[in-house]
């Protein structure tokens, strides 16, 4: 189903829980009455177009208008990235953390096999943050400092370093697979697991980890086939333009 | 990942795209991991962090020669590929490609071929998934930190052989990186606590 601006919020919510999540990014909450999508933009300050491209693409993985979402501008791009991410650090991995601690207590077997699964976690909750760290740190504030400068077509010193220093591909070079690791904690949960006593609540954990994944899935999505594109397109018109 | 094959359709033409999935979908272990237009400026890159087992690459939505393109995955990624041909394409667009699908077959048709060339058919209990004693030994050293170089010195094999080794060790357990490794080994008494030290 293509979600577009006159249906109601609401609707699109009950047809596809999913994207609670991907609403909350921008603002836009439960409890959200009879509003239709327009209406809810108007309302949160949020850019229509890209609001229900994001909403689209989140729920149909054939949906992905590479040459809109392209055109619209790196900022809005940035924004709802550096927002999904506070989402995995701050509300979904603490939460799988959560879990899983909670179904350790109550096992009455195989505790210590179990903790080093909590283990495993932590490292791969260590090991995102600090991914996320460096696209906050080192790729966001260049990619914004990029469009600023050829929007306003100033091209100072610092952008010109920055690009020199580091350009995209090397972001895509260490752009590393973080998935790898969510993939391994699927096959030890559902293939090496020692049986446990409570299987209720590894089958909540194994539900959470599927619903990490498919976000992170959709979020690579977006930095892959759109950021790094974008940006790619963006340094060759500053080549052009330090060129002249 | 046990028997499932993964997939990857590169196929700009939409209605063909979700034609393939709606066939492949009637078609045992065949799971798609993504789908791609053609265009996207970094193919290579994401199709080679994917690794895919199977492709379905329609030649007209890349930019290159396919012979072209192929050549950039040559050693990084091994899929079986499949053409996506267009009956009246030139001979030229057809020839890189020893699999065929062409748009004209109808869904019988491309479902034999699938079956044929992927060996769907066979039973898949056919080869143990359990790790042998050789195996056993070289996911001890991996998660022990050796290299591929120190685990061939040390059981005079070859680093090429080591590398098979690990990649069957990867596919049988369904696990790719060493702290997953380390995981399985720990919990199965391979290895202690001790042994791993600050590793873990």
């Amino acid at each position: 189903m293509l979600i577009d601006q006159n249906m109601k919020m609401a609707d699109v919510v009950l047809h596809d829980p999913t994207l609670v999540p991907i609403i909350n990014r921008f603002g836009v909450h439960l409890g959200m009455g009879d509003l239709n999508i327009s209406e809810i933009c108007k309302k949160h300050n949020l850019h229509l177009q890209f609001f229900t491209t994001i909403l689209n693409a989140f729920h149909d993985k054939l949906y992905f208008p590479k040459e809109q979402l392209q055109s619209f501008p790196a900022r809005l791009f940035v924004d709802y990235l550096q927002k999904a991410h506070r989402y995995f650090l701050e509300e979904k991995i603490p939460e799988i953390a959560g879990l899983i601690k909670e179904t350790i207590q109550e096992s009455s077997v195989n505790q210590k096999s179990y903790a080093i699964i909590e283990r495993f976690f932590v490292h791969y909750r260590d090991e995102f943050r600090t991914h996320i760290q460096r696209e906050e740190v080192k790729v966001f504030p260049y990619v914004l400092k990029l469009e600023k400068a050829l929007e306003e077509d100033k091209i100072t010193p610092e952008i010109e370093q920055l690009f020199h220093e580091y350009p995209i591909t090397e972001y895509q070079a260490e752009h590393e697979n973080v998935e790898e690791k969510i993939f391994d904690l699927k096959n030890i949960i559902v293939r090496h697991l020692p049986t446990p006593n409570n299987d209720r609540l590894w089958y909540q954990i194994l539900r959470e980890i599927f619903t990490l994944e498919k976000e992170l899935n959709e979020h690579s999505r977006i930095e892959d086939l759109i950021l790094i594109p974008k940006v790619k397109a963006m340094e060759n018109e500053l080549k052009l333009k330090m060129a002249k | 990942m046990g028997d499932l094959r993964t997939v990857v359709i590169i196929e700009k033409n939409l209605l063909i795209q979700a034609g393939l999935e709606s066939i492949l979908s009637e078609l045992p272990r065949l799971v798609i991991i993504g789908f791609y237009t053609g265009d996207e400026p970094n193919l290579n890159v994401l199709l080679t962090k994917q690794d895919p087992d199977i492709m379905f690459l329609n030649p007209q939505c890349l930019d290159v020669p396919a012979a072209n393109f192929l050549n950039q995955l040559k050693g990084k990624i091994n899929p079986l590929i499949f053409g996506l041909l267009d009956d009246n394409a030139p001979e030229s667009l057809k020839s890189p490609f020893a699999d065929r699908l062409m748009f004209s077959d109808n869904k019988q048709q491309i479902q034999n071929k699938i079956q044929e060339r992927c060996n769907l058919n066979n039973d898949p209990h056919d080869k143990a998934q359990v790790l042998s004693s050789r195996e056993i030994t070289i996911l001890k050293h991996v998660v022990l930190g050796l290299t591929n170089q120190e685990i061939a010195d040390k059981l005079f094999l070859s680093v090429h052989t080591v590398m098979t080794h690990r990649k069957n060790i990867n596919k049988k357990l369904g696990i790719k990186t060493v702290s997953g490794l380390m995981v399985y080994a720990l919990m199965n008494q391979l290895v202690s606590m001790e042994d791993l030290g600050d590793k873990i």
